[in-house]
């Protein structure tokens, strides 16, 4: 049965010409699909093909290609299969539709990327700020925002010199490496 | 301001209220909160607050060499970290094109075993805590303990072990270790009956847990459910089973399920669990002196290390449900994206903020404990 399920699934997608299809093994799919199609394609998934379980949704920031890539990872319980849908957006202004009406928990995960990268989804439930709080600054996980640099911006480096370590200091020893050395 | 002129704020007649529930609380589970609007103890609606544990790991992980980062982790789920350093080594290992040898992959199951059985006596124990019955945690603690002793003996890290590499693990058992494994064994199962007659068969509990926070197999499967939680609403799915990884194809246990989807089936669900990872340990006993061989297959220098550039989706079954780990490498020597996919980040969020409403306070803590989540796994 879920063979055959399977296989139905291959012949089905590879006849689809805007998309790129790809199996990695028996419980792997990979495709690649342009953002206007994402939609359609997870509800044929979940609605034909018995992908109920929307597992995550990762992003991507390929700064180079100024694009972000959404992937979303969706398992089916009756083919034990995963099937990795590939989508890249635009990374200005970096909008993208929900599919929360098909999954409820891309509700967490696109409140998540928005909050970590700046993507908006357009109808997700909840934008608001979950984790950062009271973070004002870019959204961090970008690749643009260098978190040393921030750290060094916005904290001093301490001078830690206590007496113990000048005690080692006066007899010959103590730390042989600085930090600003290391770094 | 004088008393004779203070005029209360007129407000509409009202008796719902609203609570901060955390981050200090001893019914939650680390450090997160909740803000619940009551009526008198009747849950209206309640709202997750996370944040209070954020370290920031995806980003420090794009920062650090990718065999650093097996250090780093661990530290994302404290309760339960060996799956955390294995489903980011069989990542790496995929996007190599490492075979692991097979001792390395029994060695990998029996240390995920250990740790679902200390995640598994943590979890019960909690929920106990929260039904006003502390004995069943002392005795869960205790009994993890003695797991940690192992943990400590076969890796020299008590709670966080860092013992995997991608390739393998870092070193063989100590001699004589299989042995002691066996004899914790056997002193764990002949404590089931204690525990069972503790608590999971104690009437203070079953009447207080059954109905709450129940949720049917539709809800589950529509909400992100994984894990326990899902087995107690009737779905014998299984990672460990269904999407084998590992030395798990070869090994016999059972999926175990409950009917009822309450915070009273998914403790039984716990409670099998335990029975089938001691059943699972006592084959690895048997059969790992059988396997000879290198614990790692070769790897190139790990402070040099370029993994191929490629993307890959690994998931494990860990004690809360499902992990992945979304790893994508561009051919350099640290990861470009590492993406958790811990379970809590379904059921400390979603899921509890859905069946606390129309529960009484009390009960909130029952719920979050039942659903065994971890908020480190929300913030990450």
């Amino acid at each position: 049965m879920s063979k055959e399920l399977n296989l139905w699934l291959d012949d089905l997608l590879k006849d689809i010409k805007i998309i790129q299809f790809k199996r990695k093994n028996s419980r792997r799919v990979r495709i690649d699909i342009a953002p206007e199609a994402l939609p359609a394609l997870l509800e044929l998934l979940q609605g034909r093909a018995s992908y109920v379980h929307l597992s995550a949704i990762s992003c991507v920031d390929w700064i180079e290609e100024n694009e972000f890539e959404l992937v979303y990872h969706v398992w089916s319980y009756e083919t034990n299969s995963l099937v990795s849908a590939h989508t890249r957006i635009s990374r200005e202004p970096g909008v993208y539709l929900s599919v929360y009406d098909l999954y409820t928990p891309a509700a967490f995960f696109e409140r998540d990327i928005h909050e970590m990268f700046g993507v908006y989804f357009e109808g997700s439930p909840d934008m608001e700020k979950f984790i950062l709080t009271e973070w004002n600054g870019p959204p961090p996980m970008r690749k643009d925002f260098d978190s040393e640099a921030f750290v060094n911006q916005t904290f001093n480096w301490e001078e830690y010199h206590p007496q113990w370590l000048k005690d080692i200091e006066a007899e010959g020893g103590g730390i042989t490496t600085r930090p600003e050395d290391v770094r | 301001m004088r008393p004779e002129n203070y005029e209360a704020i007129k407000q509409p007649p009202s008796n719902e209220f609203e609570l901060n529930f955390g981050p200090n609380h001893p019914g939650i589970e680390g450090n997160y909160a909740f803000r619940v609007k009551l009526n008198g103890d009747e849950v209206l609606s309640a709202r997750a607050d996370a944040g209070y544990l954020h370290r920031g790991f995806e980003k420090l992980m794009e920062g650090r060499l990718w065999i650093q980062n097996i250090a780093l982790v661990p530290r994302i789920c404290v309760p339960d970290p060996v799956p955390m350093e294995v489903c980011y080594s069989l990542a790496i290992e995929e996007l190599c094109g490492l075979e692991i040898p097979e001792r390395a992959q029994w060695l990998r199951v029996m240390q995920l075993e250990m740790s679902r059985l200390a995640a598994h006596l943590f979890a019960f124990g909690g929920h106990a805590a929260t039904t006003g019955m502390y004995t069943p945690m002392f005795w869960g603690v205790a009994d993890r303990d003695l797991i940690l002793d192992r943990f400590e003996e076969l890796t020299g890290g008590r709670v966080y072990s860092i013992y995997n590499i991608p390739g393998g693990v870092r070193r063989d058992m100590p001699d004589g270790f299989l042995d002691r494994l066996g004899a914790l064994l056997d002193y764990l199962d002949s404590r089931l009956p204690d525990y069972d007659s503790l608590f999971f068969r104690n009437q203070v509990f079953i009447r207080r847990a059954r109905d709450v926070g129940a949720m049917t197999q539709e809800q589950a499967l529509k909400w992100g459910v994984t894990g326990p939680n899902l087995r107690a609403t009737g779905l014998a799915f299984d990672v460990r089973r269904d999407d084998p990884y590992l030395a798990y194809e070869k090994i016999d246990f059972d999926v175990v399920t409950q009917p009822g989807g309450d915070a009273l089936s998914r403790n039984l669900v716990r409670r099998a669990e335990l029975k089938q990872s001691i059943r699972i340990l006592r084959q690895v006993i048997k059969h790992l002196p059988s396997v000879k061989g290198a614990v790692r297959c070769p790897i190139p220098n790990p402070l040099a290390w370029n993994v191929p550039a490629g993307e890959t989706y690994t998931r494990v079954e860990s004690s809360k449900g499902e992990l992945a780990y979304y790893v994508v490498s561009n051919g350099g020597d640290k990861p470009y994206r590492v993406h958790v996919r811990g379970p809590s980040s379904m059921h400390a969020v979603q899921v509890l903020e859905k069946l606390a409403v129309g529960s009484r306070l009390e009960d909130i803590a029952q719920i979050m404990f039942s659903l065994d989540a971890c908020p480190p796994e929300v913030d990450r």
